[in-house]
């Protein structure tokens, strides 16, 4: 099996015992877990006054990893988002941009998101909203962070119909709410469980807008290879859910 | 496999028929799997020591090995002692479903993991299992290390990284027990924590097999 892997995670997260992965590092690990290549943005682009410095270092240390493709994080809320998607989009390995809005202080309703679409969108990035990096039940005792709300994330989408968007960290009754509705969704699968959990998401969406993610450094990754290798369903529908969805989203 | 019965079908608090009513379905998994099948006698605390003491003595008597408690009240309360008298003279296991209140703020009903500790505190001789590691997280390990009668589950939420490894380094991996939460949760996610985990074999099977072979004296 293929696997790319739609979410992980390089640098530092300060209230887990987490792995403090490098490109290296997580190239290994996800190595052996028999995932070849994944999506990967920088851990220190959440809390950093800017997300610039901790993407340079992203683009700069990922060079020589074919299998990880590097996803700097924009921060739209800030006055140098044009200049910070210019110097993504200026590497021609990066294909998406990731959005944290509930770490960045911002709405997907926020006044400047149109012209950033726009700006992404003549740029030909995809993009990329973090739903949530934990479970807001388990965040540091001292923050108020709720994860992006399904009714915003919805009208956001309904926006946009035509607008490609991956949406990471969705729970599974999100996912089953939300995609339905947007065709153009495509979620991953990190914090979706339940009993048989593919099966039992594809009830309701179609496999062509689900993607493997494993979530590392923050979840098991083998759990997330155990999630789609133990699921009773087609060849054809674990390939796209493995890879192949994700293949196309970037290729869009 | 340890059946806990259908805990959420009749709400939080449910009354003493409704409580017969999930152990007899319990017992029937039992028979129709026996040597396969554990089942724990679901109570509600807050029907008082009459009802208790008659629902755990029934169960008891069906060949059940352990206490199941929800959501019904904090473990805290002075409605716990009849459950954890019957657990006491029958040598049973109580379950506790445990999760950091930090968050959730549902203490006047849900249990934190000091609140396990002060129950274990309490009632030294009673087996505990803290279910939910995830969801008690560091700090509800912290809280019941000093308290050698209680056991942790690796079950609650998304599988974290790290925390089994934590609780087994903390705890020790006789105090560690695999637990899926299914049906709620995938059984192939559930083992991937323990699986998955940094942990010698030797390790992963007791978390996964022997601990609770031991603890609820199975053959």
């Amino acid at each position: 099996m293929n696997y790319f892997d739609a979410n992980t995670w390089i640098g530092r997260w300060p209230f887990a015992f987490l792995a403090e992965h490098t490109p290296g590092s997580l190239a290994a690990h996800l190595s052996k877990h028999g995932i070849p290549r994944a999506l990967v943005s920088p851990l220190e682009a959440v809390f950093a006054p800017e997300p610039g410095p901790a993407n340079a270092h992203l683009l700069a240390t990922t060079k020589n990893r074919a299998g990880l493709e590097p996803v700097p994080v924009i921060n739209p809320a800030l006055a140098n988002w044009r200049d910070e998607l210019a110097a993504a989009a200026a590497d021609p390995r990066v294909r998406a941009v990731r959005l944290l809005p509930r770490y960045h202080n911002y709405r997907l309703k926020s006044a400047v998101l149109p012209e950033f679409i726009a700006e992404l969108q003549r740029r030909g990035l995809r993009l990329i909203v973090q739903v949530r990096l934990i479970d807001e039940r388990h965040e540091f005792h001292a923050m108020n962070l709720k994860p992006v709300p399904v009714a915003e994330l919805a009208a956001f989408l309904s926006r946009y119909p035509q607008l490609a968007v991956l949406a990471s960290g969705l729970l599974r009754s999100e996912v089953r709410a939300l995609a339905p509705d947007h065709p153009r969704l495509l979620a991953d699968l990190a914090f979706v469980e339940w009993h048989d959990t593919i099966p039992h998401v594809l009830a309701k969406v179609p496999a062509r807008q689900l993607a493997f993610a494993s979530h590392t450094p923050f979840l098991v990754t083998a759990a997330a290879r155990a999630k789609l290798d133990t699921a009773e369903t087609s060849a054809a529908q674990r390939t796209a859910i493995a890879a192949s969805n994700l293949e196309r989203f970037l290729a869009e | 496999m340890v059946v806990l019965g259908d805990v959420l079908g009749f709400g939080p608090r449910p009354n003493a028929s409704q409580l017969r009513l999930v152990n007899d379905e319990t017992f029937w998994l039992m028979q129709r799997y026996p040597g396969y099948v554990t089942g724990f006698c679901y109570v509600n605390p807050r029907l008082g020591a009459r009802a208790v003491t008659r629902e755990v003595e029934r169960c008891v008597a069906r060949g059940f090995r352990g206490i199941k408690l929800e959501i019904a009240n904090n473990a805290r309360e002075a409605s716990m002692r009849p459950v954890m008298l019957a657990a006491e003279k029958h040598g049973l296991v109580v379950l506790q479903h445990a999760w950091s209140m930090t968050k959730i703020r549902q203490r006047s009903f849900h249990t934190d993991p000091e609140d396990v500790a002060t129950l274990a505190r309490r009632f030294p001789k009673v087996r505990i299992n803290m279910a939910h590691l995830t969801g008690c997280g560091v700090r509800g390990v912290l809280a019941v290390k000093a308290c050698p009668n209680v056991f942790v589950d690796t079950s609650g939420a998304a599988p974290e990284a790290g925390l089994v490894e934590y609780a087994v380094a903390q705890l020790g991996a006789e105090r560690v027990l695999f637990g899926s939460d299914a049906p709620i949760r995938d059984f192939a996610v559930a083992l991937a924590r323990i699986t998955g985990a940094s942990l010698d074999a030797r390790t992963q099977r007791k978390i996964l097999h022997d601990n609770a072979r031991k603890l609820l004296r199975l053959p």
